[in-house]
């Protein structure tokens, strides 16, 4: 489903990715984790050309990413992404935010794009805010708006850059819960983050970065317990 | 699942990242013709500033008459000053070139040092010919005009003292507000130099002198009248409020050329009888610190809610009587924030005394008027001429410092993080 | 209690010190026989204001409206110039093409860094005033003339009835509206492509297009025609009020410019991230997401430029066009009372300064965003 190989960054003479190399199938959940700076973030962020690599080759549900505009735009329609920051648009209200690409990009009519809408607005248990600015809503509720707005693409790939992050303790739980649901419901999806318990419970498989290289790649039960690499080690030590 | 990973091998040394350095075809396929819109664009717009460059090219150096500015130099740059008395202003000139390259050299050595202890942002690499570069060109330019030995060993002996002033500076290391102080006593010293003991009072003042010193005089005495309003603005008291405010509001709804008319015209008015009028000068002086005040009120206002509640709360806790909060802990925060809008406001005013031409002072605008009437140069149509020349004195003034104050907004920037 | 006999004491110190002014100015006044009372603007003006047909037998209160009107005419349309050559410099600013984003930097650094004032007389005195005369007048393709009495564009004359066509027009603005809300609701129900600018537009130009034939071509667009002394036909401006106009629109736009592209620049990257990541294309993401944004931030400081436009208009003083200034100053020349003269010119001023700060503050509280 989504193919890196060797796939090399540079920021100026900085090396945020090195060679790294990946394969994620159909319905996979794949959780990363790593120290920050380890190049999580700009690794899922080229997957949907946020941020273009200059070494290696990126394939996604068989269209390889490439300068070609309208393979980049192919891609983005199949991706969704769910941001630290959230970054709803906050001139537009939740409904709004959630129909904008679906009618312009999809080209759904008015009354189709609101009911596909509100049907994730439901999953996402906030049917009642389709009418509010995303500035009056909390930061956990902001977030599962992001989610909603992603899914309503139809996406088939799901990516999350630390998602919880930026939440309050109390907010973090309901985003999980609905992340948990999506991974259950067979999205495939890969997801920066920090959060060990979610990861354990929902991941298929851990990948862990540092230094802009994958370190080590396993099933939750042999990542938590018998990791090979020294420095996953450390990382779990520390974050556990 | 056919995930290779190697695990097992150390970190690599770091690669060299790919070259970004595009060979000119690249490049200007990549800048220029991206798409047939760009082209196209690319095309016109390269025809029509090559027909610019061409005809302000050809116009400044075959067909303009620069006569007119080179035998009318010293007029351009201080008018009616006796010429007798022009050694007090070269005088003033190495007094300001002193002061100013002393402050600046103990200010930079403040901060190398801040830097150093690891406070402060690190400043951002330049060449300083490049910062400096726009005042070198005008002063280039107006040793060009002048055409004289003199004056070009004189401007030479007062870069160097700067320079010098600037290499002892950096020996000794002051705080911003001292070093502040140095650069102001250099002010009222050249300021005393060109008045005192049988000198030339501001009323035979003139040309692009007088340009600057009602601009940085309107500046330096709009500060504290634009502080106390700002204050006053923020003030618990309603009414003392409610004056603020009316001030303000007033000389920022209108134009400067009114508020000049009104100092030229009703300032006579004001006085008690029996006391003289004061010189034309004073009077647009005066005018320009009333409309500068309101809007310097402005930008302390801004730097006033920039600082933190919490900072007058901390202040409080610690028993601070409310005069002591606001002179040691709300207003040094708050002035170090509106330095760039404070140069900003100068860099206006710096254009703005232009305006004083209109109520018939002789300066830089009003005498690059004046001098095509002279005889010789009568009804030659000159004024282009004149009217370029004094455009690029005030241009270069006003982007050198504008450019500067973006550096400096930058750094300030750097330090809030 | 401390606080009120504060402020009763500051209130009393501003009072006297205002009142203090006032006597001496009046006491001033009358001893030197002039009159202190605003009685003076019903007394004739004694001076005629060229390009208008206002009498110099007329009060010099309407000599003032006059100046208003002359005002109010090189301000609207140095906003509305202003606005359209910042917004087209500041987005050119971004370009990716290196030529133009050059070219527009250097537009803006040339001209936000000379007196607005030197602009102006050199629009006047160096450009302006310095054309050939009349009689070996330039024409630009047979429509404009341009002479040292001024440039003369192409206008529409009216010969035949003007009020059928006004109601030509009216129907076209209604059939556009319909067209308008028709494609509105089409792109609703099927999702199609809306095109509305497009459709309204190309309406609105139809129905006009064939009204004015229909109605007897109520109008003539007609060119100036030169003669030897005078030009006949089209259009007149004044080299004064052209000095002006440009001057003004060329140096706020160098202020606009910046302020569109620090405001297209200062919307937070993560909402373009967002509007890609969700599919949108280059277009769709200025439209529906930055611009929309851009403007709200805008607003403000370009209000505060139309402002500084207005007052900055008062430079007409200089090349003599004779806006509510240089009525004031022409007043005084006259023997109008100083005083008084100067005090109605800035209470002008405030008029429209108020008045523009009003509508700003309404325009900018119904785009504040919407937060708890």
């Amino acid at each position: 489903m989504i193919d890196l190989v060797g796939v090399s960054k540079w920021f100026g003479e900085f090396q945020a990715l090195r060679d790294v190399d990946l394969d994620i199938d159909r319905q996979e959940v794949v959780v990363v984790c790593g120290p920050s700076g380890s190049g999580k973030s700009t690794m899922i962020r080229c997957i949907n050309r946020l941020e273009k690599h200059d070494r290696g080759r990126i394939v996604v549900d068989g269209i390889e990413l490439s300068d070609d505009l309208r393979n980049i735009q192919e891609i983005r329609r199949e991706v969704g992404m769910v941001f630290q920051q959230f970054n709803l648009f906050p001139h537009l209200t939740v409904l709004e935010n959630i129909t904008l690409a679906p009618r312009h990009v999809r080209r759904w009519n008015k009354a189709k794009a609101n009911e596909k809408a509100m049907e994730h607005l439901r999953r996402v248990r906030i049917p009642e805010q389709a009418h509010k600015y995303p500035l009056q809503l909390s930061g956990g509720q902001q977030q599962r708006v992001a989610i909603a707005r992603a899914l309503a693409m139809e996406p088939k790939i799901m990516l999350f850059d630390e998602p919880t992050s930026a939440l309050d303790p109390e907010m973090i739980k309901e985003v999980l819960d609905v992340m948990e649901e999506l991974a259950e419901s067979g999205m495939t999806m890969i997801v920066v983050t920090h959060e060990m318990g979610f990861a354990r419970a929902v991941a298929d498989r851990m990948v862990f970065m540092a230094d802009g290289e994958i370190v080590e790649v396993g099933t939750p039960e042999h990542f938590f317990t018998d990791p090979r690499e020294e420095r996953t080690k450390q990382f779990l030590a520390q974050i556990l | 699942m056919a995930t290779r990973v190697d695990t097992l091998e150390p970190v690599p040394a770091p690669e060299r990242p790919p070259e970004r350095r595009l060979p000119p075809r690249d490049w200007a396929r990549e800048n220029l013709f991206g798409t047939w819109f760009d082209t196209v664009l690319t095309v016109v717009f390269a025809l029509v500033v090559a027909w610019l460059l061409y005809r302000v090219g050809k116009f400044a150096l075959v067909d303009a008459r620069w006569e007119i500015i080179e035998r009318n130099i010293t007029n351009l740059m201080v008018s009616g000053f006796p010429r007798e008395e022009l050694w007090r202003v070269w005088a003033a000139l190495l007094v300001l070139a002193a002061s100013l390259g002393f402050g600046a050299g103990a200010l930079a050595a403040t901060r190398r040092r801040e830097v150093e202890e690891g406070r402060g942002a690190p400043p951002q690499r330049a060449s300083a010919l490049r910062r400096a570069g726009p005042i070198l060109l005008l002063v280039a330019v107006l040793l060009w005009f002048a055409q004289s030995l003199q004056a070009t060993l004189l401007t030479v002996a007062v870069g160097l003292l700067g320079i010098g002033a600037y290499l002892l500076g950096r020996r000794v290391s002051l705080r911003a507000t001292r070093a502040a102080l140095v650069v102001l006593a250099g002010i009222a010293l050249a300021f005393a130099v060109v008045v005192a003991f049988g000198g030339v009072g501001w009323h035979d003042w003139g040309g692009f002198m007088l340009t600057v010193f009602l601009a940085v005089g309107g500046i330096l005495l709009s500060f504290p009248f634009g502080v106390l309003l700002a204050l006053g603005r923020r003030s618990s008291l309603p009414a003392v409020r409610v004056v603020c405010v009316a001030y303000i509001e007033l000389f920022r709804g209108v134009p400067l050329i009114a508020v000049l008319f009104m100092s030229a015209f009703m300032i006579g008015f004001l006085l008690p009888p029996g006391v003289d009028r004061p010189s034309l000068v004073v009077r647009a002086l005066i005018g320009l610190v009333l409309f500068t005040s309101a809007y310097v009120a402005e930008i302390v206002r801004g730097g006033l809610q920039g600082v933190p509640a919490g900072q007058v709360e901390a202040a409080q806790a610690l028993g601070l009587s409310p005069l002591r909060i606001t002179t040691r802990i709300v207003l040094p925060q708050a002035l170090r924030s509106v330095i760039p809008g404070l140069v900003g406001q100068f860099i206006s005013l710096y254009k703005d005394t232009s305006l004083v031409a209109i109520i018939g002072l002789t300066e830089l605008l009003s005498v690059s008027q004046n001098i095509t009437k002279q005889p010789d140069f009568l009804a030659q149509g000159l004024i282009v001429e004149t009217l370029l020349f004094a455009a690029f004195v005030y241009w270069a003034g006003a982007y050198w410092m504008s450019r500067e104050s973006q550096r400096l907004e930058r750094r300030l920037g750097l330090g809030e993080r | 209690m401390l606080r009120i006999a504060f402020q009763a004491v500051f209130l009393l110190v501003v009072a006297i010190f205002l009142l203090y002014l006032w006597e001496t100015a009046t006491d001033n006044l009358r001893r030197l026989g002039i009159r202190t009372d605003f009685r003076y603007l019903r007394q004739p003006a004694g001076f005629a204001v060229p390009d208008s047909d206002f009498r110099s037998s007329q009060s010099l209160f309407d000599a003032v409206l006059v100046g208003m009107q002359n005002t109010a005419k090189v301000a609207l349309l140095g906003i509305v110039l202003a606005t359209v050559l910042g917004v087209l410099v500041g987005v050119a600013r971004l370009s990716s093409n290196w030529l133009v984003r050059r070219a527009a930097a250097a537009y803006v650094e040339a001209f936000r860094n000379v007196p607005v004032l030197i602009i102006i007389i050199f629009f006047w005195l160096g450009i302006f005033l310095r054309l050939p005369p009349i009689s070996r007048a330039t024409e630009i393709l047979d429509l404009v003339v341009v002479s040292n009495r001024g440039l003369v564009v192409p206008w529409f004359e009216k010969v035949g009835s003007g009020a059928a066509f006004g109601v030509v027009a009216l129907v076209g603005l209604l059939l556009a509206a319909a067209a308008w809300l028709w494609r509105t609701r089409v792109f609703d129900r099927t999702g199609a492509a809306h095109h509305r600018v497009l459709w309204a537009g190309g309406v609105l130009l139809a129905v006009l297009a064939v009204g004015f034939f229909a109605t007897g071509r109520p109008w003539v667009f007609q060119t100036p025609e030169r003669g030897e002394l005078a030009t006949a036909g089209g259009f007149r401006l004044s080299p004064e009020y052209a000095a002006l106009l440009l001057g003004l629109t060329i140096y706020t736009a160098s202020h606009i410019a910046e302020i569109v592209r620090g405001s297209i620049l200062s919307v937070p990257r993560g909402q373009s991230e967002a509007a890609n990541a969700v599919g949108l294309s280059g277009f769709q993401r200025m439209r529906h997401v930055v611009l929309p944004q851009a403007f709200r931030i805008s607003v403000p400081p370009v209000a505060n430029q139309y402002l500084n436009l207005v007052k900055n208009s008062s430079l007409g003083v200089a090349v003599s066009y004779y806006e509510v200034t240089k009525i004031t100053q022409v007043s005084i020349s006259q023997a109008a009372p100083a005083v008084q003269a100067i005090l109605v010119l800035m209470a002008v001023y405030l008029l429209f300064s108020l008045s523009i700060a009003l509508v700003t503050n309404v325009i900018n509280r119904r785009l504040t965003l919407k937060g708890r």
